[in-house]
């Protein structure tokens, strides 16, 4: 009996001591920075009714890692960009509505596919004319935020052409876990029900593991030391799924909201006297070979096979029963990633030279199409 | 298979679950076995080497058992040591010696095309070739029987957990409890399970994250400045320390869960004063077997010619001491490794072991008797703290990756030491980071003189130390699994 008193004494001070120091760490860490945990980043963002959290107006901070060190202001708008002021005759505006891909974080404002967008058309715009392109990406949205973003916030910004940046890498997955948002605005509204329990807790525990720098590095370890030791995972990683050669329901559904979504902000920007075109971004190891052979390896061990265009495939797919024009940059990104670094070393995003790639390939879309002709 | 690894894990507690349930012959069957599974993994060709060294050791050591004295015994005596030296000799020094002879031969003008064979080096062929020659020297000299069984002495020389990188055990301890039933003790499952955490700290969060550091220096294209040298040169020496001791700690956390004792090989060789206490004080085991088979044969082989002399005021005995030190120390480099830059660390170990001692016995009268047991004192800290820079610049030497990287990394000491806050940021940040823990234990353990230091620590006090290992190592600590430094030796 005595003895196992002191078992659970000593069990619960152990448990005491790694608990204040899992605070301590987690602190540390923060204060270092580096990382989207740190409190400087967090203070980019701020809680929403509809959309669970937007970008605060006014708010700024600096981001650095190894990597980069970028200076990020939010505008009064709630956007990373400048500030935007009446529409002026002649102004031709375009939004870039998006995720972290398209609010850049990693590179300065001037490096962004919006702003070197805006440059490229404005080199061969015709006086009066002029382009305004306003980047509308918020870290973290998926296809319904975004929709939603774009009819709370955005559509004030009058804007005659709405690209909507889709990721194939893990819109499907995003989609599919914010669903019930298309239907209930309201915050705590009743959870996706369409949703497995496992595949729930699956986007509980990422969202946790999100907003912990301690989490954040223990699972990059779990996942270092499972790979290296060729230990099978129980399962294909979530957003990988979208890459199988038959879509797992969860996929199929995340796509079927991502539809829905698209085709609401279609309807809204019509009803404005906008046009909606999609940009469809690629992950990284569709255009890094070095990286599509490790996943691939290692989801071949599971028994499952890898098929790299796969999700982009599904998502034109998907879109072209809307009739929205939809362009596939990944050709441009591999064609480019032959001359430069078009995706960070450290993480998923794409570096100045990605981002321009992108704004040519958008430019060249919009002048073929002929869109602004159309418009007017 | 390296202790730090997933593969490892699995592999000891399948050993460890079947060895708690096997009755004392089971278990040694047991742990040839996995010993012998443990070195295949490495490379399953060098395992008929592992076979060859204990065969020949335990046919030798029968042999001296039944031999009377006699010359028969001092010939199976040379061919046990000969047979271990020359096996040894082959598959370390081969190729190194054919290209320092080719070399020579080059520079007088002879060209020798092909003389080396790119003979593979057998990991921890230093270290078990030691254990088997000790073992028939130490049943040459009688302070051990010989063990009658094979399997025994199979696993005494090939015991997975000292197979690679020691400690250099002897007959006397290891194979004394190899042939005496084991039943692990709660206590040295706590002993253990410190040892194994404390080493895995040494090598993953210490050693590894400040090789990056030394990585970064030693193998810049440009030269780089002193301070740089200076900062990566007592980076390597917390390098080196934190991943061997760390091995041998991880060593003897997991023969403590095997019921098994192995010696201390390290205790806290950074606070020690004098070259001679350094090297009692670091890879003990090594140390001792040197001194005893080595280092005494020797002085009593030079007693014999230096008899009497008398040279710059220094009696026979102090001649003795330095030419059988210099003998020794020149060996002990080249076990460490077949090139020149650590024949040239022997020396310079040498050499500082016969100053100090020269300098030892002018100051022989003002000395204090020695007191009963070593710690650290704080008045003592000038003297560790010169002895530590001397120490450190033995590892410039053992660092560097030729002659003339030492050189030009000395000189650059000297003239172009380049100070600026950009290099303390990029080498002295990392070293108080990762070094500053280390030493922190270890002062507090050196100032008792006891490595049980942190095991006598209030409960809390312990229960934090144990939380930040884990989290350091977890947080902070290389995951890629990189071998540790001494199997190349």
């Amino acid at each position: 009996m005595r003895v196992k008193a002191v078992l659970q004494s000593n069990a619960a001070l152990l448990c005491a001591v790694a608990i204040v120091q899992f605070g301590l760490f987690e602190a540390g860490l923060r204060l270092k920075g580096g990382t989207e945990a740190a409190p400087e980043f967090q203070r980019l963002f701020m809680a929403d009714p509809a959309l669970g959290y937007r970008l605060k107006p006014g708010a700024t901070a600096r981001f650095k890692t190894a990597e980069f060190d970028t200076s990020i202001a939010i505008n009064t708008a709630g956007l990373r960009d400048r500030e935007i002021g009446p529409k002026a005759p002649g102004e031709r505006r375009l939004i870039v509505l998006g995720d972290s891909l398209v609010m850049a974080v990693q590179v300065p404002l001037r490096d962004t596919l919006t702003a070197q967008l805006e440059r490229l058309l404005n080199a061969d715009a015709v006086p009066p004319a002029t382009f305004r392109v306003i980047n509308a990406g918020v870290q973290g949205y998926g296809p319904v935020e975004e929709y939603l973003f774009y009819r709370d916030v955005a559509a004030a910004l009058q804007p005659d052409i709405v690209i909507l940046a889709l990721y194939a890498g893990n819109d499907a997955v995003e989609a599919a876990g914010t669903g019930h948002r298309l239907q209930e605005h309201r915050p705590g509204g009743p959870a996706n029900e369409s949703l497995s329990l496992v595949d729930r807790f699956t986007q509980w525990r990422r969202r946790v593991i999100r907003r912990s720098m301690v989490l954040q590095v223990v699972r990059l370890r779990v996942s270092t030391v499972l790979y290296r030791f060729n230990w099978r995972q129980p399962e294909v990683d979530l957003p990988l799924r979208a890459y199988l050669p038959e879509a797992p329901p969860e996929i199929a559904r995340g796509l079927d909201v991502m539809t829905e979504a698209v085709s609401r902000l279609d309807a809204l920007t019509r009803s404005q006297g906008a046009q909606l075109v999609v940009l469809l971004l690629p992950a990284r190891f569709q255009v890094d070979d070095e990286d599509f052979q490790r996943l691939r390896d290692m989801v071949a061990r599971l028994g499952e096979t890898l098929e790299r265009d796969r999700a982009t495939e599904r998502f034109k797919s998907a879109l072209e029963k809307l009739g929205v024009p939809v362009i596939d940059v990944l050709p441009s990104l591999r064609h480019a990633a032959r001359r430069a670094d078009v995706f960070m070393r450290s993480t998923a995003h794409f570096t100045p030279s990605g981002h321009e790639t992108i704004a040519r390939a958008l430019q060249q879309y919009l002048v073929d199409h002929a869109v602004f002709e159309r418009e007017r | 298979m390296v202790f730090n690894s997933l593969q490892f894990i699995a592999f000891f507690l399948l050993v460890l679950g079947f060895y708690r349930v096997l009755p004392h012959r089971g278990q040694n069957v047991l742990l040839l076995v996995a010993s012998y599974a443990f070195y295949a993994s490495w490379d399953w060709r060098f395992l008929g080497l592992l076979v060859v060294c204990t065969a020949v050791a335990h046919v030798c050591a029968r042999l001296l058992g039944r031999f009377g004295d006699g010359r028969a015994r001092t010939l199976v005596l040379m061919l046990g040591v000969g047979t271990h030296l020359a096996l040894l000799g082959f598959f370390k020094y081969f190729d190194f010696f054919g290209d320092t002879l080719r070399t020579l031969l080059g520079l007088a003008g002879w060209q020798l095309d092909s003389f080396t064979l790119k003979v593979l080096l057998p990991v921890g062929v230093s270290f078990y070739t030691f254990v088997a020659i000790g073992y028939v020297i130490d049943v040459y000299r009688r302070h051990t029987d010989p063990c009658e069984d094979l399997v025994d002495v199979a696993v005494f020389i090939g015991f997975f957990a000292t197979l690679l990188a020691g400690p250099i055990e002897r007959a006397s301890s290891l194979l004394r409890q190899i042939r005496s039933p084991r039943s692990p003790t709660s206590g040295q499952a706590a002993e253990g399970a410190w040892l194994i955490l404390w080493g895995c700290f040494k090598k993953m969060f210490v050693a590894d994250n400040l090789a990056r550091v030394v990585a970064g220096i030693y193998g810049a294209d440009a030269a780089p400045g002193g301070l740089a040298i200076a900062l990566a040169t007592v980076a390597f020496a917390f390098q080196i320390y934190g991943d061997f001791s760390g091995y041998s700690d991880i060593a003897r956390g997991i023969c403590k869960l095997l019921g098994i004792e192995l010696v201390v090989n390290f205790r806290f060789p950074y606070f020690v004063r004098t070259p001679q206490e350094f090297w009692t004080h670091w890879h003990i085991s090594l140390s001792e077997w040197l001194r005893d088979y080595l280092f005494l044969p020797l002085g009593y082989a030079f007693s014999r010619r230096l008899d009497g002399v008398r040279w710059l005021g220094q009696r026979d005995d102090f001649w003795i001491y330095a030419a059988s030190t210099m003998a020794t120390m020149l060996l002990a480099g080249l076990w460490h490794g077949a090139a020149w830059t650590f024949v040239l660390w022997g020396a310079y170990q040498g050499g500082l072991l016969v100053v100090f001692r020269f300098l030892a016995l002018r100051r022989r009268k003002k000395r204090r008797p020695p007191t009963s047991g070593w710690m650290f004192e704080w008045r003592h800290a000038p003297a560790v703290l010169v002895m530590f820079v001397l120490t450190c610049y033995g590892w410039l030497v053992f660092r560097a990756d030729s002659w003339a990287q030492a050189v030009q990394f000395t000189s650059r000491l000297f003239t172009a030491f380049d100070p600026s806050w950009a290099v303390v940021r990029a080498g002295g940040l990392p070293l108080l980071l990762y070094a500053g823990p280390l030493l922190a234990v270890h002062t507090a353990e050196a100032r008792r003189g006891s490595l049980e230091t942190v095991q006598g620590f209030p409960r809390l006090a312990r229960y934090s130390i144990y939380a930040a290992l884990v989290y350091a190592i977890v947080l902070f600590g290389e995951f890629e699994g990189s071998d540790f430094l001494y199997f190349q030796f």
